[in-house]
């Protein structure tokens, strides 16, 4: 738990490890990973790693890619966007990665996408987000808003004939984005919004929006945070404020709704993958990351998962394409497809992916039970003008 | 009066001669700066230079630092919020209106426009009369905290902690990026420099040193110091601007304290008041970071917080003058010595505008003043013509250096009339009674140890001789009076010398020149001739004689040495617990009883009398 | 109802956090920039504790302990040699505040954690449901409040303290040892800091940068209330309850502002701000 030193004993193991294989011949291919280490995703990040290590690993382990090692270069960009701004500089002109697989807050991604498009890398985005982020060189096989909102709506007012509804979010383009979709989406189902309140993605104290949500008193809470820590510290102030109104996360993932302990209890989250999520390539998975971490393991979920198969379409891509060059990489990564834990992915409408999503509610124990299943999700219309 | 002799001719054409090579000297090292951004791009990689573009607008910002805190001493955290604004103005712009050469303008002049406003309100708050110094660090470490709060508050308009990013910009490229930011850098050091070496530059120096006597010396401080906040908040906005356009992206992080808290860090780690040593520190430790932040993030900045640690306990100077000395022992020069003006004699017009002799030179009427429930001076009431020479005596605590601040300070009486060359001073600050035709000599020599004797006077005639922003002048003009004193003491041949390397005599003599330069029409001398030698003491007598017989001022005069009072006074207040208990002559108070009890029995002063 | 325990929860949080900047302002007229550093440590301690499985309450005297060992290591390397030098006092705490951080990162990581809480849930108070442990901490920020008021006015050291508060030249004049009275305020000061980051951690999370915040607006607080602990009881509650006031009719990130803002402005007009004199 004492990640300095675990970091310092990995680093050690990391350099052994590369002395040790020298048998590669050409060049290494680069995966840089820029990724939120501090600020409000490091609760997520390590488990983001975690997941690319293993990728790397099988994929090294069977020649890695057109002969070549896969190498990762890990870069902490800080969850916003100076930080991205000094991570991504570093990754695409001091490191000169072949590739950008990361997930990372809106704001970080945001601030990245010039330098991207300065360095002309391409970028697999790992991240759920607020949707409609469109360049030439980006690719998402993650959800968005026009896959994921609509379970949580249709079930509140289904099961809890939910009228009136209060949002609470991060102040950034994630949050807003997340949330005008909402609103949109309950408006369209005859529902009402009685408040939509927000607070800096760094901001920890959310006793004036708990008051305003207990005046309001609405059927039912919609929220949508940034990353891991601000997740943590609204439902925690949430709970012990006593409100206890059917409540629905937009952003949470498995791993940090175990790490909130009983106060996640009972809190709805519609996703792209989930633990217990029941096919042979989501055991295999797991059972080789929990070799591969054993007791460091950090809980799979649907933001790190996404990392792994990213690493896979990559793959792929560069192995259709023949090459590592941006252009064919880009034109081939939307015509390539893998079978992963979330079942076959390929990202082809509009540098987005159809994926299969789930309906699921944490329990005591901080586990979640599937309640509904929905495949092959649309994403809608993300970048009409990129083809 | 016989005149001063024309000061002789060989100095005055080396003193320019040495301004023309320091000139040269800038315009040489500004040329090859010029000439290393230029072939820069072609032999630096790529990540390097595009971490130089921002280094070096970072350094510009650190510039303004150095120039608020090591040479005016205001410690700012602030500077980040200003270029936080002029990166928002292009950034907002961008974003909300699209990108159009219109527009571009458009966004710069806001920038501008904004960061003045801004600044102009902020020095308001800051440096009002009779702030102290930590006020004022404060005011400008909240400045930035509310310049980022307003920013996460915009919701979709700032885009809050997400900021704006990937609107259009400049299609410049990289390396063009790195000439005009590197050019921007150049420029701006060299005019700092040109600035700091100047006349101008000297009296911020001053106001580090010693604001009270600036204030006493007739300059307006307070405007001083938010005329300097306005124009560095323009500079660190254009380098914000910059930012900005050559980024693509604008965060709240960019305006906000931290990244303000740094750039002092980077000041005072490159050294404070140096100006190069700020910059070369701040592309150091920023070009550094990026390479090692990456390798060893946690030890980095850790090496970073001690360093700065020590620099602040042990080197409070910073690391630049530790190489500057080697230079200078290399160079075997000791204390280079300064070109010194020559002295001339200065057309004088002592009682010009406010300055102008009416009915009365002075005249106190119900003056009260008190601390809390403690009654200082009460019921004072006198007048005093020009060209009289009067005295103040009493023990100790009888409130006679109040009774002088009251008369050079508007706000320090509580109650009661102050009347200057028949002007009400009201509630005026030291520096507009300097207007009024008071000059204020303090009892311990109050002078500004860091100048030399020249600069020092040249500080003195700012109220009434505008310095120059750019160059020093190579003549000195100063009053008869201040002349004669000059001479009589021998501080006109030390003209170059260091402050702090004088006599106590001889820097009692330079403040009171430096009075005498500010051509006052009444002149308030506390105990002038404590710690000076008999032949010292002679001669002040002398020149304060003259001052009033010849030159029709009227000289207050507070003095222990009654031997001294006798000798030069036509009249003596005396002053008790308060109040006024004697206004005659001399002679009325060596005879008087009831003085002899206030002064409790006896001992010198009986004596004295006998 | 709920408004009004927000208010004085707010204000009993501030007060606890800014406490110990004031008994140091008060005694060495430095602004000891560390606090936000000593903060963070209280909230380090707290983990620790929680990491170590023991009972949430340990950490506050765990912290208060902490908090004052590294306060003793602090002014002597640190404060002493600067008693001359106000501002670069300032910065020099400031340039501790930071490595104190970077030493917290390079043990616990730069992740954010969690702390147990040592009570949990809300609790029915005078007609509305309320978090129990706010309620607790208003309290223990009176119990801080009268401890240090009974230090102050009742024992020798406190006599002491006041004096050197009051004029140090003096003081030592008349033979007291103000060199071991800053000492041990200081000491005092960086401990409660740390108490104050444990006492506050349960309420959010733990990063090596959660001091910061609180530092500008406790040193704020600080600048207005003098040198009296009453006074700073004072400006928590008006100020603290306009922040409240202020984000929840206003927009909460301005809130966070009220605090500073009314402060600067106060100062100016007001430079003894709530103090009597």
């Amino acid at each position: 738990m004492l990640s300095g030193k675990s970091n310092l004993c990995f680093a050690l193991l990391a350099a052994a490890a590369l002395a040790g294989g020298g048998a590669w011949a050409a060049e290494p291919i680069k995966i840089g990973i820029p990724v939120g280490l501090s600020g409000a995703n490091s609760v997520v990040a390590p488990s983001v790693v975690q997941s690319a290590e293993l990728a790397a690993e099988e994929i090294n382990a069977k020649g890695g890619i057109l002969g070549r090692q896969v190498v990762l270069e890990v870069a902490d960009d800080g969850s916003g966007a100076a930080g991205a701004q000094k991570a991504f500089d570093s990754l695409i002109f001091q490191k000169k990665v072949n590739v950008l697989i990361s997930m990372e807050t809106s704001a970080a991604r945001n601030a990245g996408l010039p330098i991207v498009t300065r360095g002309k890398t391409p970028f697999i985005y790992t991240s759920f987000y607020e949707g409609r982020s469109c360049n030439k060189y980006l690719y998402v096989n993650a959800w968005v808003p026009d896959q994921q909102v609509a379970p949580i709506v249709d079930y509140f007012m289904k099961k809890y004939n939910a009228k009136t509804y209060f949002l609470v979010g991060s102040d950034y383009a994630f949050g807003r984005g997340m949330l005008e979709f909402t609103r949109k989406y309950i408006e369209k189902k005859g529902g009402k919004v009685l408040g939509e309140e927000y607070l800096p993605m760094d901001g920890t104290d959310w006793t004036a929006i708990i008051g305003k949500l207990k005046t309001a008193k609405p059927d039912a809470l919609i929220t949508s945070t940034a990353g891991g820590a601000p997740n943590v510290t609204l439902t925690k102030q949430l709970r012990a404020a006593g409100v206890t109104i059917p409540y629905g996360n937009l952003a949470v993932d498995e791993g940090t709704a175990k790490s909130m302990g009983g106060d996640a209890d009972g809190i709805y989250i519609s996703g792209s993958y989930f633990t217990n999520i029941d096919n042979p390539k989501n055991k295999e998975f797991l059972t080789a990351m929990q070799k591969k971490f054993g007791a460091s393991l950090k809980t799979p979920n649907d933001l790190s998962v996404p990392q792994y198969e990213g690493v896979y379409a990559y793959k792929l891509a560069v192995e259709k394409a023949g090459s590592t060059d941006a252009d064919k990489v880009i034109k081939a990564l939307a015509e390539v497809s893998f079978e992963g834990p979330r079942g076959k992915i390929q990202m082809n409408k509009q540098r987005h992916a159809p994926l299969t999503m789930y309906l699921g509610q944490v329990q005591k124990d901080g586990s979640v039970k599937i309640l509904e299943t929905f495949k092959d999700v649309d994403p809608g219309d993300q970048c009409p003008k990129l083809k | 009066m016989s005149s001063v002799p024309a000061a002789p001719a060989a100095p005055a054409p080396a003193a320019a001669a040495r301004r023309r090579s320091s000139v040269r000297l800038v315009l040489g090292f500004s040329a090859a700066a010029l000439v290393l951004v230029a072939i820069g791009p072609a032999i630096l990689p790529d990540f390097m230079v595009n971490n130089l573009i921002r280094a070096f607008l970072y350094a510009v910002v650190a510039l303004t630092v150095d120039i608020l805190w090591g040479y005016t001493g205001i410690l700012t955290f602030g500077q980040s919020a200003f270029f936080g604004i002029g990166a928002y103005s292009a950034g907002l712009i961008f974003t909300h209106m699209g990108f159009t050469f219109e527009h571009a303008a458009l966004a710069f002049s806001a920038g501008i426009v904004v960061s003045a406003a801004v600044a102009a309100l902020v020095g308001w708050l800051a440096f009002y009369q009779g702030a102290s110094p930590l006020y004022a660090s404060v005011v400008t470490l909240v400045l930035p905290i509310i310049v980022a709060q307003v920013l996460y508050s915009g919701g979709n308009f700032t885009g809050s902690s997400s900021g704006l990013s990937g609107f259009e910009s400049f299609d410049i490229e990289m390396h063009t990026w790195f000439w005009i930011a590197g050019t921007f850098l150049v420029i701006v050091t060299a005019g700092a420099w040109m600035f700091v070496r100047s006349d101008a530059g000297r009296v911020l120096v001053a106001i580090r040193e010693n604001e009270a006597r600036c204030e006493y010396l007739g300059i307006d401080v307070s405007r001083v110091k938010i005329l300097l906040l306005v124009v560095t908040a323009v500079i660190a906005a254009i380098a914000g601007y910059a930012f900005a356009s050559v980024q693509m992206v604008v965060a709240p992080e960019y305006a906000g304290f931290v990244f303000g808290t740094e750039l002092v860090i980077w000041v005072a780690l490159g050294g404070r008041g140096t100006l190069i040593g700020p910059v070369i520190g701040t592309l150091l430790i920023d070009v550094s970071t990026a390479y090692l932040s990456g390798d060893l993030p946690y030890y980095w900045k850790l090496i970073i917080g001690v360093a700065f640690v020590l620099v602040i306990v042990a080197l409070p100077r910073g690391i630049a003058p530790l190489v500057t000395r080697l230079f200078r022992r290399a160079r075997k020069g000791g204390e280079a010595a300064q070109d010194s003006p020559a002295l001339r004699k200065a057309q004088e017009e002592p009682f010009a505008g406010l300055a102008g002799g009416g009915h009365h030179a002075i005249a106190l009427a119900g003056v009260r003043k008190h601390f809390g429930s403690l009654q200082v001076l009460e019921g004072i009431e006198f007048t005093a013509q020009r060209g009289e020479l009067l005295s103040l005596v009493g023990p100790n605590g009888a409130g006679k250096t109040t009774l002088m601040r009251c008369l050079a300070d508007g706000a320090e009486r509580s109650a009661g009339s102050v009347l200057i060359n028949d002007h009400d001073i009201a509630r005026a600050p030291p520096c507009q009674c300097v207007a009024f035709g008071v000059g204020r000599k303090f009892q311990n020599a109050n002078t500004f140890d860091a100048l030399t004797v020249a600069e020092s006077l040249r500080i003195a005639r700012t109220r009434l001789e505008a310095p120059s922003l750019w160059t020093r002048a190579g003549s000195l003009d100063l009053p008869d009076a201040a002349l004669k004193v000059m001479q009589a003491t021998g501080l006109d041949q030390r003209l170059g010398m260091q402050v702090r390397h004088l006599s106590h005599g001889q820097k009692q003599a330079l403040e009171l020149a430096m009075v005498l330069a500010l051509e006052p029409s009444v002149l308030l001398l506390d105990e002038p001739t404590a710690g000076l030698t008999k032949q010292e003491r002679t001669q002040i007598g002398q020149i304060l004689t003259e001052l009033t017989a010849k030159h029709g001022l009227c000289v207050l005069l507070v003095e222990h040495d009654l031997d001294f009072v006798r000798e030069i006074s036509s009249r003596v207040i005396v002053l008790h617990q308060g109040r006024i208990v004697l206004d005659g002559t001399v002679t009325d108070v060596v005879e008087s009883e009831l003085v002899r009890t206030i002064y409790a029995g006896g001992g010198a002063m009986s004596a004295r009398l006998a | 109802m709920s408004q009004l325990l927000d208010i004085v929860t707010t204000a009993a949080i501030l007060y606890a956090v800014a406490a110990g900047l004031l008994i140091v302002f008060g005694v060495m007229k430095i602004i000891n920039f560390a606090h936000g550093g000593f903060l963070t440590v209280g909230g380090y301690s707290a983990l620790i504790v929680t990491e170590l499985g023991g009972n949430p309450w340990l950490s506050l005297p765990f912290a208060l302990v902490v908090g004052c060992v590294l306060g003793m290591i602090v002014e002597r390397l640190v404060v002493r040699p600067l008693y001359a030098r106000p501002l670069d006092a300032i910065l020099a705490t400031w340039g501790l505040g930071i490595i104190l951080g970077q030493l917290i990162t390079l043990y616990f990581g730069r992740e954010v954690q969690f702390v147990e809480s040592p009570v949990k849930g809300a609790i029915e108070f005078a007609g509305a449901s309320y978090s129990q442990y706010r309620l607790i901490l208003v309290l223990l920020a009176v119990a801080i409040a009268v401890l240090l008021g009974l230090v102050l006015n009742g024992t020798r050291l406190g006599l002491q303290t006041r004096a050197v508060i009051m004029n140090e030249n003096l003081a030592r004049g008349l033979g007291i040892n103000s060199g071991l009275v800053r000492f041990i305020t200081f000491s005092l000061g960086a401990g409660l800091a740390s108490l104050a980051g444990a006492l506050i951690t349960p309420l959010s999370s733990v990063d090596p940068n959660m001091g910061v915040p609180w530092l500008v607006s406790a040193f704020m607080l600080v600048l207005v209330s003098g040198m009296s602990l009453v006074s700073l009881a004072l400006a928590c509650l008006v100020l603290g309850g306009a922040q409240v006031l202020v984000s929840t009719y206003g927009n909460p990130i301005l809130g966070g502002l009220t605090i500073v803002v009314l402060a600067a402005l106060i100062l100016r007009f007001r430079p003894q701000g709530f103090a009597r004199e």
